[in-house]
């Protein structure tokens, strides 16, 4: 029986049920949001004093070597998830796939579980890990090729943002593999039966006709990993704590790290609020581009 | 009972009733009953709130937190008042502190700051400061006669006080005994950094033959960082100076950068970077390094975290730049604030020197942090020469204590947080130059980068001044 209720699209009350939803929404997002764009036209002090500057603090931003130094380790870092962390995801979800699923259970779990514990403790783990002399990395290394016991991965300028990286491979590696497993999963495997039949090799099925099938989902890895990767915080701060997340020469400033400092220390909002708009910008431009080419090859 | 439950089942309760018959269907109907539960239980639980205390008082470290925990019972009863004291971490104290007297919300009535921190809080125009200027009171109680001088610079900015130091932090050097006399160092000898190296260089060495040296002389850490800072101090460069200006680009940090490279990462280097609390305590129990900078709080970590070397420390004095230099330098700094929005400003000075000057308290203190206080009239306690096992029954207490005044002052400004970020940067390149070119042109690199760094340091110090240059007539 289809019970019929009272007007209720009707009067007050709708508005009331959705007040504390736009309150909330109001006063967390539209109000910041609106703020965000006023403060990038002012010096503050904080929350409490600002002087309007224009365009001044985007005028720094072009000339601060300290931010142009965060925007390339922080596209470096961007470059590396997308080019090492992804085919490695990739990799091993199709070795995965292959199993049985027992088997494809155990090790999605112990891929997976590195993710379910967080980048500050990933950070504090591996700065142990990377310890001169009495660290598991530099005491493997020098187990199996003789070199390396004191090399210092978190004070030498050219080893910290390999060091980041592989801190970050281990955590989110697991991750992606979730996504590329769940997809690998959907492809349509009497498609890839025709293919082999036709006389295509491995590669061959996987290129043409997998990785097509799972484009939707690949696009949006690339595109999350590149957002998570701009916004790339807790992991240096955590595993470079001696230098708040710099690391040696700035090695392991990232943008976000970079806003942190300007923002929250040095008590400048509007030059935060600046760095905010700036990777904003960036990140929503490459996601462009990321889905217009999408759009293309698909054509 | 299976019938007793199909009777429930085939009679459903009232409240069941009453959600058919609310207009909106259920899903608004539980929106609506939490919100009124939850509005009804924010009101109760407001209410049931305890009264806020007299004074509250928040630290950043633990030792502390205890100490003043002991005390502050007697200050309770002794004023018929009562004092709340809170722990926290420092990152977060300092940004949520600063933001909360700017937002005009509620904040401590004392806090504790830890060096280098003034000048975040007396950035911005003066109006913003929110700390209660502290320099009349000092004067008018004589407070400043009875404190180490040099530690007053930590707490003022502008020529005015703000706050009155916990400490002095003077530097000695840690060592294991039973390795040096096994060596047969005569620790007396190595009065200067010159026959500090010379010895150095003997004793650095690799003992196993594997390739790896496995003693070095002293324990430093590879980007330079705090022990930088420190050797700069007892070297007579700054920070900053008195006014608050950046410092750090004069020729006597150029003259320790040249020296720590040297024995850091040349290849007859004496240090290595024995890490921070189990790496370094391991390295310590190794007999990796055989000295340690090490101030008076770091001291009673050693004492905490390794009681397997107790009788085989000691402690000596640094050495000196030159012959008949200062034996000491500084490492950290706390200082105890009153903010502007206490209502109980006088109790809130009575309770600050209660805690930093009460000799009854001081010496108990002592003892438990081997800590030493700014407050002179304090070393005379027989605490302060009571024997250390641990440093094999020296009396560190007064060894310190001598050191104290000579310890050099430390000035604070807005860009502290900077100007030790880009020191460590300027460093880090020109141990990337001395990598590459050794001692070639080195002496000029350094400079070159020491006044890049400063000067950036200023350029970002100058964004602040748009605010006084706003404030003067």
């Amino acid at each position: 029986m289809i019970r019929v209720r009272p007007q209720q699209t009707k009067g007050l009350a709708p508005l009331l049920f959705l007040f504390p939803y736009l309150a909330l929404t109001a006063v967390f997002f539209v109000y910041p949001f609106i703020n965000a764009v006023i403060l990038t036209f002012y010096r503050t002090n904080g929350p409490r004093s600002r002087i309007f500057i224009g365009l001044d603090n985007f005028r720094f931003l072009l000339n601060d070597q300290t931010f142009h130094t965060a925007l390339w380790n922080t596209t470096i870092f961007a470059i590396a998830s997308v080019c090492l962390q992804l085919p490695l995801s990739m990799a091993l979800a199709l070795l995965l796939n292959r199993g049985d699923d027992r088997v494809k259970g155990f090790f999605r779990l112990v891929l997976f579980s590195p993710n379910l514990v967080g980048q500050i403790f990933v950070g504090i783990l591996f700065s142990v890990l990377f310890t001169p002399r009495y660290g598991l990395i530099n005491r493997t290394i020098q187990a199996l090729i003789g070199w390396g016991l004191e090399e210092r991965w978190l004070s030498n300028p050219k080893l910290v943002m390999p060091a980041i990286i592989l801190t970050s491979l281990w955590l989110w590696v697991g991750f992606n593999m979730v996504y590329f497993l769940a997809a690998l999963q959907s492809v349509d495997k009497t498609l890839e039966e025709a293919a082999r039949i036709d006389g295509a090799n491995s590669w061959q099925v996987f290129w043409h006709v997998t990785l097509p099938s799972m484009r939707h989902v690949v696009v949006f890895v690339v595109i999350m990993s590149i957002i998570g990767s701009y916004q790339l915080f807790e992991l240096p701060v955590a595993l470079l704590s001696s230098t708040s997340g710099f690391g040696p020469d700035n090695s392991g400033l990232t943008v976000i790290t970079y806003l942190r400092s300007v923002a929250f220390q040095s008590g400048d909002l509007g030059l935060g609020s600046a760095v905010g708009w700036v990777v904003a910008v960036i990140i929503f431009t490459i996601s462009v581009i990321q889905v217009r080419i999408t759009n293309v090859v698909e054509d | 009972m299976i019938a007793c439950l199909r009777l429930q089942v085939g009679s459903p309760p009232r409240q069941s009733k009453m959600i058919d018959k609310f207009p909106y269907g259920k899903a608004p109907f539980w929106l609506f009953v939490m919100a009124i539960v939850s509005s009804v239980l924010l009101v109760a639980l407001n209410r049931s709130a305890s009264e806020r205390p007299d004074l509250i008082l928040v630290t950043f470290t633990a030792a502390h937190y205890d100490a003043y925990r002991h005390a502050i019972p007697r200050f309770e009863r002794e004023h018929h008042v009562k004092v709340d004291i809170e722990l926290t971490h420092w990152g977060s104290l300092q940004s949520r502190l600063q933001n909360a007297i700017l937002a005009n919300t509620d904040v401590p009535d004392l806090v504790e700051m830890l060096e280098g921190s003034l000048g975040f809080f007396t950035r911005g125009p003066t109006v913003d400061v929110g700390l209660i200027d502290l320099t009349e009171k000092i004067r008018a109680e004589g407070i400043d006669k009875r404190v180490v001088a040099s530690r007053f610079s930590l707490w003022t900015t502008q020529g005015r006080n703000y706050g009155i130091p916990h400490d002095v932090h003077p530097i000695m050097l840690a060592y294991r005994r039973d390795l040096i006399e096994q060596l047969g160092i005569d620790v007396r000898e190595l009065d200067t950094w010159d026959k500090f190296v010379e010895v150095g260089r003997r004793v650095s060495k690799d003992k196993d033959g594997d390739g790896v040296i496995d003693q070095y002389m002293i324990d430093l850490p590879y980007s330079g960082n705090w022990a930088l800072i420190a050797l700069m101090l007892q070297r007579g460069g700054q920070l900053f100076d008195a006014k608050g200006n950046v410092a750090f680009d004069s020729e006597e940090t150029a003259q320790v950068f040249d020296w720590y490279l040297h024995q850091t990462r040349s290849k007859d280097k004496i240090a290595t970077d024995c890490g921070w609390a189990q790496p370094q305590m391991k390295a310590m129990a190794d007999g990796l390094a055989l000295f340690f900078i090490t101030p008076d709080w770091r001291s009673k970590a050693y004492e905490t975290d390794m009681p397997h070397l107790a009788g085989k420390m000691a402690l000596m004095p640094m050495p000196a730049w030159t012959k008949g230099g200062r034996r000491t330098s500084v490492w950290g700094g706390t200082g105890l604030v009153i903010t502007k929005r206490t209502k109980h400003p006088e109790l809130a000075w009575e309770l600050a020197k209660f805690l930093y000057f009460d000799k009854q308290e001081l010496g108990q203190r002592y003892k438990r942090t081997n800590i030493i206080p700014p407050f002179k009239e304090a070393w005379n306690l027989p605490e302060f020469s009571e024997p250390n096992p641990f440093y094999s029954n020296q009396r560190i207490g007064l060894m310190y204590a001598e050191l104290a005044p000579q310890t050099p002052p430390t000035y604070s400004a807005a860009v502290d947080g900077t100007a030790r970020a880009n020191l460590d940067q300027a460093y880090s390149r020109v141990a990337e130059y001395y990598k590459a070119q050794g001692d070639t042109g080195l002496m000029d690199k350094i400079r070159f980068e020491l006044k890049k760094s400063a000067d950036h340091v200023r350029e970002l110090a100058e964004r602040d001044q748009v605010f006084h240059r706003q404030e003067s007539p």
